[in-house]
């Protein structure tokens, strides 16, 4: 099974999302909000094509957009939002319609940087998370920690997939009340 | 063996230092938080020991369910029993050290050192029937060299510093020369933990909670001091951003000391409170995990394996 880098946020929000995605696939509602959000994302992208560098802290560099990457190695894809290329190395970039910097994006551009890595051969040190609300970057370190994380994160995704196992509800009960697969959830309603 | 050496210090304030500061680490991950998820204990009722969620040597945690569930006690082997001693014989030639400085004072330096270099090892009469003669004797010529070695690098920091500060008092030398408190006392219980825990040690210059081991380096150790950073920042609201393994190994009549210094990130806080999480659950749902791949040295093996 090829993993998609948005499974591992989805798994972080709640596994059993990769459930009804891909063991007993149901359909979903695009909630107006993540309608917003799609828009607004597009928006920043064409937005950052004009910007320059300096808020990532970068003298020079070429920003390439919406690539997709995939590994072989790790049977992983992604399409990314942005990526710099600089004689310091290659940076992941990743627009995020969100307040401030949460634990599922930190993986998510993790496992950018691991497609990055793969694709140019090179080591990435580092990504950022651009917050549109409040048009901040952030900086991220890729710590071998951090990778080994996510490099477990992936293998679980595909472990709940093969084993078709029905995972248990994640202790965050109060996401539910936004989650598109609600209706399906009998025990949580 | 608290102590830092200069190449140490050199990466702790090039290097984690400002990793650990830049870095950061996710709010919902942070001690102070623990009255949520992921912190917030599921089972509430289960308490356990902060070594029960770390040490992972056993690899089902069979272990935890056998002293919990089962009330069975295991046989401690003689790398526990020399770990308990070796961590006494540092704990108490610091104390020691703290003591003969209050009680001489600054000006009768020479006394101090005296009370320092002829402290008396610590009894092991406790110990002595669990062990072998060649144990027993084994045991305590490495106690011997232990305490050697951490009494001549108090006293060399207690040189260091008075040859410094001329008009130093005794509670500013004990602060200067060893600024660690061993046995550090915790609540862990907001944590589901044990509300009597105990540190190796904790430094206040930077908040760093250090943790001895006589073992290999194996990447669990770091549960321990990850374990001990949240329930600091649970208790008094600071971050604890830093850990420190230290590792002492003995060759021939020679003491080796490496450490580990590390930062308590994300994936270290995740990884402890999925332990505490999977432990609780097998104690409180009384779930026997079966067997993995033994080592013989465990304390549990006659049980699990028969005698
Ligand atoms: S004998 Fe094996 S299963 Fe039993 S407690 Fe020890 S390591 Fe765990």
């Amino acid at each position: 099974m090829i993993v998609k880098v948005a499974d591992l946020k989805q798994y972080l929000y709640c596994p059993r999302i990769i459930y009804f995605t891909y063991v007993a696939p149901v359909e979903k509602k695009v909630t107006a909000k993540m309608a917003i959000g799609k828009e607004e994302h597009y928006a920043t992208v064409r937005l950052e094509e004009r910007r320059r560098l300096r808020a990532y802290g970068l003298s020079e560099g070429e920003r390439h957009f919406n690539a997709y990457f995939y590994s072989e190695r790790l049977r992983l894809e992604g399409v990314l939002d942005m990526y710099i290329v600089t004689p310091r190395g290659n940076f992941p970039v990743d627009f995020k319609n969100a307040c401030r910097v949460a634990l599922n994006h930190k993986y998510q551009l993790v496992a950018y940087a691991l497609l990055l890595e793969d694709h140019f051969g090179r080591p990435v040190r580092g990504g950022f998370i651009y917050l549109i609300p409040r048009k901040q970057v952030h900086y991220l370190e890729i710590t071998p920690e951090a990778r080994l994380y996510t490099k477990k994160l992936i293998g679980a995704v595909r472990n709940l997939v093969a084993r078709e196992h029905f995972p248990e509800v994640p202790r965050r009960s109060g996401r539910c009340a936004d989650c598109e697969y609600r209706n399906y959830c009998g025990d949580v309603l | 063996m608290y102590f830092f050496t200069d190449e140490e210090k050199k990466h702790l304030l090039r290097y984690h230092l400002p990793r650990a500061r830049e870095q950061g680490v996710a709010e919902e991950l942070r001690g102070w938080n623990w009255h949520q998820p992921p912190l917030e204990p599921v089972y509430r009722d289960v308490v356990l020991a902060l070594y029960e969620v770390a040490n992972s040597y056993c690899p089902t945690g069979r272990d935890v369910y056998l002293r919990r569930v089962q009330q069975k006690r295991g046989r401690p082997n003689l790398a526990m029993i020399q770990g308990i001693i070796f961590h006494a014989v540092v704990a108490d030639v610091i104390v020691a050290a703290k003591r003969a400085i209050y009680s001489e004072g600054v000006a009768n330096y020479r006394a101090i050192v005296e009370r320092i270099q002829n402290h008396p090892p610590i009894p092991l009469d406790e110990w002595a029937e669990q062990l072998s003669k060649d144990q027993l004797d084994d045991t305590l010529a490495k106690a011997e060299i232990l305490a050697t070695f951490e009494k001549t690098r108090v006293l060399a920091r207690l040189q260091e510093i008075l040859t410094k500060q001329p008009y130093i008092g005794e509670d500013s030398l004990v602060s200067l020369a060893l600024p660690i408190v061993v046995e550090q006392k915790l609540d862990g219980s907001f944590l589901g933990l044990s509300p009597n825990l105990s540190t190796d040690a904790f430094v206040f210059w930077e908040p760093m909670v250090i943790d001895i081991k006589f073992d290999r380096q194996r990447d669990f150790h770091r549960l321990t001091t990850t374990g001990y950073a949240l329930v600091m920042e649970a208790l008094y609201e600071f971050p604890v951003n830093l850990g420190c393994i230290v590792y002492g190994e003995f060759r021939g009549d020679r003491l080796i000391v490496k450490k580990d210094i590390h930062i308590i990130s994300d994936e270290l806080r995740q990884w402890f409170i999925e332990a505490r999480d999977e432990k609780a659950r097998l104690v409180a749902e009384e779930i026997d995990p079966g067997k993995g791949e033994c080592y013989e040295e465990c304390p549990y093996f006659h049980i699990c394996w028969g005698e």
